[in-house]
């Protein structure tokens, strides 16, 4: 009796191991069809694979797709956008018109390569469920995983629980906005492992990094559905910001009082610095600009950094200019023995570029504009 | 293999070794849990060395849960089948997914194999591969899409155009196709023309400094983000400095050519640059080696609004206003100079209750309490609203203020006001009897001229303390409820019935009591003259100089 159980063992392990081996033959198969160099192809795992596989078919349909809906052309028009019809609009952006091929000095790849070089980021496809469908190869150098390793995955694995509820805003497609362009701009934190040093490259040291993405959503559902976001990705801040004679720099409390800014302030705007310590940067902009500046605010404090878009800044004496400020939050800096006498609370520090000139100059919309100043 | 994996984690914490050095948990679980797969000897963990990423195995499936410390934790010691229950979990769950993608797979009603979906998928991608496209190049790059199709992508995505600008001439070099997308210019017309030809006269400037050759700006101001401190930029002057690929950012409005002949100008978005030599120069370029030029990305600005006519779409018969907490105009748009007549800085400073009709003053003093405790947008009712030339226009508003996001602290009162109706006639007592039979809150009450409360200067005075009483009110509640709340409960999310029972400990106590009561919930129910009484009561308490411009800046509270 034993025996017979012996051999039905054997017999059944055999056949679990044929199994196996026709499956992963079938694997090889698979992978051997993915648009990867046979070096990776070769140390893909299962899951990798299948992951992939999925991209590429999603990719295929969301690229093929493309030119075919109609949705996309109508909303080219009704953005007031460049082209009448949604022909003209297809051709050029296929670029496949006789002007592209006499001035062909740049390989595609060349100029993708350059744009998202100069861009420093990345390129991040994301379907409605939250998958990557599709990360640019650079990926790696800004977050320390390759490509083949990220792609497929779902963002959510990736991004700290506290901005799920901000990803899944942004990904939700409302009707109305698949006639209007269906622009993106958010910030979230994404797991990244550090690559410098050629070291280690562990998940579990992965650090937060602040990732600013913006893009735009696309609706396609035929072929397939493939709706989803395209996003360029770029992690903030750098740790040198080039200024120029239009930014000026500024140093607040984290309830954005003035603790500090630069002379160009004065020169920009009006204010002298002793003016503005201790005062709110919210008496010192338009008032339909707080939403803008509150959401600015708020992300600063949970995500450490932040982009604020467009908003208007009074400026002394009447009038006011349009100014985008990338903030981040400072850690603190404690005294030590070099410098015994710094001490440095939380901070935010802000580079704030001014956008236009002085509009409304003889406008004094707020108190803080009059020559008295408001003493409270 | 395993074995030295869990002996070097084993028991200890991962956290507090350096990261290069240890073999994570999580990793542990993964790499005994990993399958014999393609290539068992590459079944490394994530922490091993990384310069050959391309080798790692993407093996984050088993590490990308999501899951917690504590349960990576127990994995270690974790049964075997509950680590290979999750990975088969796992890749059902992709397997599912796999076949949703494949055509064929669809209309089979009953779920397939993990063999047959797999062997449908190599189907499928070799039938797409079969179809005339980029797709079906054999020699891929390693950007997995055909690079025609990612270079679409990326300026589909990011909405921009790449150009690159000499740097002495600012003459267009190379600009990418999407340009005609974004600026509505095809390429030969931009390509070789100036840069400036198409930028905002005013941010001629801007462009030119970020183009100029070092030397013009010696000292370039660099700001570690990382300490907020200004870095003295000691860098050597001249075109071997552009090498370092200086990253800059700057915003410019560029031209918009639009298919009519007004060509107009739209606000547009950074580029971001790199400097950069190019070997290559122009072969008109005496000096070709170093002819350099700004290499660049423009973007339209995601927050552009365009063509300011005016702002936001709003109706013209809408401004906004900001009081301080004591309802002092601090913030005045200018539509309201057409609507009201006053120029912003004729209101700026004052209270809004000089300008509010006697009749109102109740209704608006309940919503002004509210709305200082309150994260709700409060409406008003309509109210008269005094003009200028002294009519009187019917306004409706909607108040709320606004909380310092990090202090929770209300900085200010945001009103969107809207205007309901246009009184054309001057004002005279007539008028304001007339204005009192119209008024919609108010029916049953005729008016009474009071003394001192009348349109005389003097009771502008009265009238402002209101807007300064309720701010103190709410001060002292605060102080007093400090100490007993918490940092994340906001004074405001107490009940409002508790407020108007709250003694003020600050001088004045009978006045202000009287004050709470007049102007707590009940005060509709009082006539006008009652309230009017009410004020002159309390001012007599807290005002010593009657008649004269007090600041009552002065007075309890400060910011």
């Amino acid at each position: 009796m034993t025996a017979n159980k012996e051999k039905k063992r054997v017999i059944s392990r055999d056949a679990a191991r044929r199994r196996r081996r026709v499956e992963s033959e079938v694997f090889v198969d698979l992978s051997r069809l993915l648009p990867l160099q046979q070096s990776v192809q070769d140390h893909l795992d299962k899951p990798s694979v299948i992951r992939l596989t999925i991209s590429y078919i999603r990719m295929h349909a969301l690229l093929k797709g493309k030119t075919g809906t109609k949705a996309e052309a109508s909303h080219a028009v009704k953005c007031g956008q460049v082209m009448k019809s949604g022909e003209e609009w297809r051709e050029c952006d296929r670029g496949r018109d006789d002007e592209g091929k006499k001035t062909d000095d740049v390989e595609p790849s060349e100029e993708t390569n350059m744009f998202l070089r100069t861009l420093e980021g990345f390129l991040m496809v994301l379907s409605i469920e939250g998958d990557m469908i599709y990360l640019s190869d650079n990926v790696g150098i800004h977050m320390g995983l390759t490509q083949t390793e990220l792609m497929g995955h779902n963002i959510f694995e990736f991004t700290h629980p506290c901005d799920h509820e901000e990803i899944r805003n942004n990904l939700r497609l409302t009707g109305e906005e698949v006639w209007c362009g269906a622009k993106r701009d958010f910030v979230v934190r994404i797991k990244s492992a550090p690559t410098h040093r050629g070291r280690s490259c562990n998940l579990k040291s992965a650090t937060w990094k602040v990732l600013h993405c913006q893009g735009r959503a696309k609706v396609c559902v035929a072929p397939a559905s493939v709706s989803c976001l395209m996003l360029t990705c770029q992690p903030l801040p750098l740790s040198h910001t080039l200024l120029s004679t239009h930014t000026f720099t500024s140093q607040h409390s984290m309830d954005m009082r003035f603790t500090y800014c630069d002379q160009r302030m004065t020169l920009l705007l009006g204010y002298s610095t002793e003016e503005l310590l201790g005062r709110s940067i919210y008496d010192l902009c338009h008032t339909l600009d707080t939403n803008c500046l509150t959401k600015n605010h708020l992300n600063l404090c949970l995500k450490s950094q932040s982009v604020s878009g467009q908003y208007r800044m009074l400026v002394r004496g009447g009038g006011y200019v349009w100014v985008e400020s990338h903030s981040a939050v400072i850690p603190s800096v404690r005294p030590s023995k070099s410098r015994p006498g710094a001490h440095q609370p939380l901070c935010i520090l802000c580079v704030t570029y001014v956008l236009s000139g002085v509009e409304e100059p003889s406008m004094q919309l707020s108190l803080d504009q009059t020559v008295h100043r408001y003493v409270r | 293999m395993s074995d030295r994996n869990t002996a070097a984690g084993g028991g200890d914490t991962a956290r507090g070794e350096p990261a290069e050095d240890v073999l994570v948990e999580e990793n542990q679980s993964g790499s005994v849990s990993l399958p014999s797969l393609m290539t068992p000897s590459s079944a490394p963990c994530m922490s091993l060395s990384m310069e050959m990423p391309r080798k790692r195995k993407g093996s984050l499936d088993n590490q990308s849960d999501g899951e917690d410390q504590s349960v990576k934790m127990k994995c270690f010691r974790e049964p075997h089948s509950q680590i290979e229950k999750r990975r088969r979990d796992k890749m059902n769950t992709l397997i599912d997914k796999l076949s949703a993608m494949i055509p064929t797979c669809n209309p089979m009603s009953r779920k397939l194999d993990k063999l047959t979906v797999l062997r449908m998928a190599v189907q499928h991608l070799r039938s797409l591969k079969g179809s005339a496209s980029s797709f079906s190049e054999a020699n891929y790059k390693p950007s997995f899409l055909p690079d025609e199709e990612l270079k679409h992508l990326v300026l589909k995505a990011a909405d921009g155009f790449l150009f690159v600008v000499g740097c002495d001439r600012g003459k267009i070099v190379f600009v990418s196709e999407s340009v005609t997308k974004i600026l509505n210019y095809s390429r030969a017309e931009l390509i070789g023309q100036s840069l400036f030809d198409y930028i905002h006269p005013k941010d001629m400037g801007k462009v030119k400094e970020q183009l100029s050759a070092s030397e013009l700006y010696p000292r370039e101001r660099l700001i570690d983000a990382k300490t907020g401190l200004q870095v003295q930029a000691d860098l050597p002057v001249g075109a071997a400095r552009l090498c370092s690929g200086a990253r800059r950012t700057f915003f410019c409005r560029m031209k918009y050519n639009k298919i009519s002949i007004k060509v107009e100008e739209k606000e547009f978005q950074a580029s971001t640059s790199k400097k950069k030599v190019d070997g290559d120069g122009e072969p008109d370029k005496q000096d070709s080696s170093y002819y350099s030029c700004l290499v660049a990305v423009g973007r339209i600005h995601p927050h552009s609004s365009p063509q300011v006519n005016g702002e936001v779409r709003v109706k013209p018969i809408e401004f906004i206003t900001r009081y301080a907490m004591d309802g002092k105009f601090t913030f005045v748009d200018q539509r309201a100079t057409t609507i009201l007549g006053y120029l912003p800085q004729e209101l700026l400073g004052t209270s809004c209750y000089e300008y509010f009709h006697q009749d109102d003053l109740p209704h608006l003093a309940d919503r002004h309490r509210k709305v200082l405790r309150s994260k709700d947008k409060i409406e008003t009712d309509c109210y008269k609203f005094k003009t200028k030339f002294g009519s009187f226009v019917t306004l409706q508003s909607q108040w709320f203020s606004f909380v310092n996001p990090w202090t929770k602290e209300v900085e200010y009162i945001v009103s969107t006001n809207t205007v309901i109706s246009y009184y054309p006639s001057r004002t005279s007592r007539s008028e304001l009897s007339s204005n009192s039979k119209n008024s919609e809150e108010d029916g049953n009450k005729s008016h009474q001229v009071i003394p001192g409360i009348s349109t005389t200067p003097g009771a502008m005075i009265y009238a402002g303390s209101i807007g300064t009483q309720i701010a103190n009110e709410l001060l002292d509640f605060n102080r007093m409820n400090s100490s007993s709340s918490s940092g994340s409960i906001s004074p405001f999310s107490l009940p409002q019935d508790k407020c108007p029972q709250t003694p003020n400990q600050i001088s004045n106590n009978n006045s202000q009591l009287d004050l709470d009561s007049m102007v707590g919930p009940g005060l509709s129910s009082l006539s006008n003259d009652e309230a009017a009484m009410a004020v002159i009561m309390s001012l007599l308490e807290t005002d010593t100089n009657l008649g004269e411009a007090v600041d009552f800046e002065e007075m309890h509270w400060s910011s």
